[in-house]
């Protein structure tokens, strides 16, 4: 099932218009409005460029990334996933979701156990949610040559926090 | 939103999706089955795999200073007296050296003799060949982005590989079908400087390099050397049977060798 939330997430990502740029352990997803998805979708998102608040009660009809994400209308809303172990111990994410968009996406709590890497580990937790966020754009790659990191974990728990939110 | 001649659906999952803490970062290892091996001999050969590669990390660590290859360094012991893989390495990278016209050259790096840039592909290589088992119908050992594959997805399905994009790493800049190794290479790769083994400094000529061919060693070593020469250093590639590059220059503009294999954007 992690395949449906890549491909529900690169349904969303595709919005993404500007180059936000990362913030610590922050990936500010989606800002701006989708000018490719069109349909006269009404412009809200005046934060763009950053993982700023977006307006507050955004309840009007957004245009559907193809189809693969959805959500109920209304404001903003955070989940956190489960925490699931990952290589290095246990983390989980967070999501923040604004209309159908997903605004943020963070790593909520991260345990490695005191492991002597631990320092390593949230230098790493950006790099991840790069390498994540680049993967989710396109569902139908294996890998991405040139990029650092991956987890599954990470994957799970976002899937867990968006369903919690009501993509699916 | 998928076109054209790709299945209806999702594409398959791996039987086995493993993450390999190793060498500082983290391995991937991906195996995709068709009608299934015993169960046995996958989680066999994983474990072998996942050997392979903590074995290359004991051997190879410029970080851990009783590791065969820092007391070679130090001059504690000569290569002979090593571990027979550090020969078998040095060997390899002599031949990348020359191959690469010298752009590549463990030998020359500022803190002395570092085959770093060599052994975290050669391992991946090796780890790969593990997996053996009849019924695999492909299997990948992603080393933070240098890949070994064999096989694909399924018969007549080839693995298809992004290639990040250097100037937005978040970003995909193409995506190959992958036959069997690529590796790249660039200035955004973290904690890792390109030396210019002519000066001895940090030098790049082009913002990323990808090269594929049949072995992830050499490819990795040859990316490295490509993203350091820039795109004159394409018609090395060019006389290198089986190896293909891909170079993306500092002001993004993209050069590559005839065959290089671009998947079709979808």
């Amino acid at each position: 099932m992690i395949t449906a939330t890549v491909a529900g997430l690169a349904g969303v990502l595709a919005f993404h218009t500007s180059p936000a740029r990362l913030g610590a352990g922050v990936l500010p997803g989606v800002s701006g409005t989708s000018a490719s998805a069109g349909s006269g979708g009404s412009p809200q998102g005046q934060g763009a460029g950053g993982s700023g608040s977006p307006p507050p009660s955004s309840a009007t009809a957004h245009a559907r990334p193809k189809g693969t994400a959805h959500a109920r209308p209304g404001g903003t809303r955070t989940a956190t996933g489960p925490a699931v172990n990952y290589n290095y111990g246990v983390l989980s994410v967070s999501v923040t979701v604004s209309g159908s968009k997903i605004s943020h996406v963070g790593i909520a709590s991260i345990d490695d156990g005191g492991l002597p890497r631990s320092q390593l580990i949230d230098q790493q937790a950006i790099p991840l949610l790069e390498q994540e966020a680049m993967q989710a754009q396109s569902a139908n790659i294996q890998g991405v040559s040139g990029a650092s990191y991956t987890s599954t974990g990470f994957q799970q728990s976002l899937q867990a926090a968006l369903q919690t939110l009501g993509f699916k | 939103m998928t076109a054209g001649r790709q299945p209806v659906g999702p594409p398959p999952a791996p039987a086995i999706h493993h993450l390999e803490t190793v060498m500082g970062t983290v391995v991937t290892i991906d195996v995709y089955t068709s009608d299934g091996p015993a169960a046995t001999d996958l989680a066999r050969q994983l474990t072998t795999a996942q050997a392979i590669l903590q074995r290359a990390d004991a051997v190879f660590s410029t970080w851990q200073p009783n590791s065969p290859i820092s007391r070679l360094r130090r001059g504690e012991i000569t290569s002979a007296q090593a571990p027979a893989e550090v020969s078998e390495v040095l060997g390899q990278c002599a031949i990348a050296r020359e191959l690469s016209g010298g752009w590549f050259d463990p030998w020359a790096m500022p803190g002395g003799l570092d085959p770093t840039g060599y052994v975290k592909g050669w391992a991946a290589q090796k780890a790969l060949g593990a997996f053996r088992a009849s019924g695999i119908c492909g299997a990948i050992v992603n080393a933070a982005g240098d890949i070994a594959s064999l096989g694909g997805l399924a018969p007549g399905q080839p693995f298809r590989i992004g290639i990040a994009d250097p100037f937005s790493p978040r970003r995909l800049a193409d995506v190959v079908y992958l036959t069997d190794a690529i590796a790249t290479s660039g200035t955004y790769e973290r904690g890792h400087h390109l030396i210019d083994p002519h000066t001895g400094r940090p030098t790049a000529r082009a913002a990323s390099a990808s090269v594929t061919g049949p072995d992830l060693g050499l490819a990795d070593a040859l990316a490295t050397a490509l993203a350091v020469a820039g795109a004159p250093g394409l018609d090395l590639i060019e006389a290198l049977d089986g190896y293909e590059a891909l170079i993306i220059a500092i002001d993004g503009s993209r050069r590559w060798t005839e065959h290089f294999p671009f998947a079709p954007a979808r």
